[in-house]
């Protein structure tokens, strides 16, 4: 039977994880927006998150639909205990929380406050803020994903008819941590996308950051011609699915066959919609 | 005179909550000053917000439920079309919003696909039927088993790809009015019409086609809303119909007037 084709409801949720790369490298300022990497990739996992929480939001008096659980795993710098590692970049009440479903992200999140237009208008607006930048030490890769794969294995095991869980990874940088615990980081991958629901397996996607203005590279089909880490991180993405290669479509982009998730060399504005189309599981518009 | 008998079938997405129905149906005698029956369905947006509301005050707006029907000319339309944006905009139960729900009543509102029909002449030497719709609700017109008009005609696999229907915004209102299509058709005694919002109609266009006799004798006999939710289900698990909201208005034309009122509780 055809995957990826099962629709999110509150009887069938989706899985997304977010992982996000706060080593130092993240205080690089990105392009000419003046922010560094860490502050342009929280402003899209918050841009995100409002994204989810509005498309679940259906009328008044109505709760947030429960339709997808979401966890965000910072690996770098720790804000929880101090140092390097990997946790639950969460703050306040859900401090230190795996996944999080979606009505209770929306009741919780650490501020809300002024922020800056991602796509960089002169504007900013009132949003809810989830993640705060951060960044330091090394690139713990390999561990996010161990972390990540646990919560990611029990999610699938109780929810088996549920489209399969979505990880996306926000990197800037080269993994310090391979091999992790006897594994290397394509082992680590390989664990994570063998975990499956019936309608598939996890997918793994990649974004890779540049603070210089070079071309933009998304949704590649072939390897050749990107720049170290770009033919790795290919090798580790997962092939998009039919329901995000329309969504891509849709958004301008020239989708060929056996396109990865994989996005490289992005910008802010982009980084956001390859998360929108990263996370936007078949459901019905009408 | 041929008279009308209608009956509303619905099923909710499977997953939702049966107060989660998000499309509309509606339906109103003829008001005594010329204008007939009319019947009308709506498939309001899941993404949307308010989706219920819109698709069920569109449907009970144009049976003339709330105010004065519009004729079904563009210009008529276009401007009922906007007293019910209006209305749902300033929806009183609004006031207790978050401000989520504000942010996405202004940035994305709601969109629903709509089909509304009057029967004409019943009384008459020509009884007929004149539609207006905007997206993939569709109409049946059948007669001893077999179609006689489907509006709009939509194949099985063509279905999801029609942009069209009536949305929140001013902007796209105005626009998404100008594309309404409008057809009708005569009517004859035993006819029967069956109006039915995208999934179920998908369903329907398909099973015409492998095996009419069946699928028609089938909905002509539904008779209460159990055996219609088993169908559903049915479907659904055969995945041979989406998982959506789904609802089939059924009017049947006889010259003979209701013997019974049936009510299923």
């Amino acid at each position: 039977m055809e995957k990826y084709r099962q629709s999110v409801s509150r009887s069938e949720p989706g899985c997304v994880v977010i992982l996000l790369d706060r080593s130092d490298s993240m205080k690089l300022a990105w392009g000419r927006t003046g922010a560094s990497l860490a502050d342009g990739a929280a402003l899209a996992v918050n841009n995100i998150l409002l994204d989810m929480c509005i498309k679940a939001t259906t009328e008044v008096n109505a709760p947030v639909r429960r339709y997808f659980d979401v966890g965000i795993f910072s690996y770098g710098a720790r804000l929880g205990e101090p140092g390097e590692g990997v946790e639950s970049a969460f703050g306040g009440v859900l401090a230190g929380r795996g996944l999080v479903p979606l009505p209770e992200l929306a009741e919780h999140p650490v501020a809300v406050r002024e922020e800056p237009s991602i796509d960089l208008m002169p504007v900013s607006a009132r949003m809810p803020v989830w993640v705060d930048p951060v960044h330091g030490h090394r690139t713990p890769m390999c561990q996010a994903i161990a972390v990540a794969g646990g919560h990611v294995f029990d999610w699938a095991a109780e929810h088996p008819g549920s489209f399969p869980p979505i990880v996306i990874n926000i990197t800037d940088g080269m993994v310090t941590d391979s091999p992790y615990d006897g594994a290397t980081l394509q082992d680590w991958v390989r664990r994570l996308t063998s975990i499956e629901t019936d309608d598939g397996a996890t997918l793994f996607f990649n974004v890779f950051l540049s603070p210089f203005e070079v071309t933009e590279i998304v949704f590649p089909a072939d390897p050749g011609g990107l720049p170290p880490p770009g033919p790795d991180l290919f090798a580790l993405s997962s092939p998009l699915p039919q329901p995000m290669i329309d969504n891509a479509a849709v958004d301008g982009y020239d989708v060929r066959p056996g396109a990865r998730g994989l996005a490289f060399n992005v910008g802010r504005s982009t980084l956001l919609r390859v998360l929108q189309i990263g996370t936007r599981v078949p459901d019905r518009t009408r | 005179m041929i008279h009308t008998r209608h009956v509303v079938f619905y099923a909710v997405k499977h997953g939702n909550a049966e107060a989660e129905w998000e499309d509309g149906a509606a339906a109103a005698p003829a008001d005594g000053n010329g204008r007939g029956p009319r019947f009308a369905v709506a498939d309001g947006a899941t993404q949307g917000f308010g989706s219920a509301r819109w698709a069920q005050q569109l449907v009970a707006g144009f049976v003339g439920d709330e105010g004065a029907a519009p004729d079904l000319t563009a210009a008529a339309l276009h401007d009922w079309a906007s007293a019910v944006r209006t209305r749902w905009r300033d929806d009183p139960r609004l006031a207790g919003a978050t401000d989520l729900q504000r942010l996405k009543q202004a940035t994305v509102g709601s969109f629903a696909t709509f089909l509304g029909c009057e029967l004409l002449d019943l009384a008459g030497p020509r009884p007929r039927w004149s539609a207006v719709a905007l997206g993939d609700a569709v109409l049946f017109h059948v007669r001893e088993h077999r179609v006689v008009a489907q509006f709009p005609r939509i194949a099985p696999d063509a279905f999801g790809s029609n942009p069209d229907g009536l949305p929140t915004d001013a902007a796209g209102l105005t626009a998404m009015v100008g594309r309404a299509s409008f057809a009708g058709g005569d009517l004859a005694d035993g006819d029967l019409l069956y109006l039915a919002t995208d999934a179920f109609a998908q369903w329907v266009a398909a099973a015409d086609l492998r095996d009419r006799r069946a699928l028609w004798t089938t909905l002509a006999g539904l008779d209460h809303p159990e055996r219609f939710r088993r169908l559903v289900a049915d479907r659904r698990a055969a995945r041979e119909m989406v998982n959506d909201d789904v609802t089939l208005m059924r009017v049947r034309l006889d010259r003979a007037p209701a013997a019974h009122l049936v009510v299923c509780l």
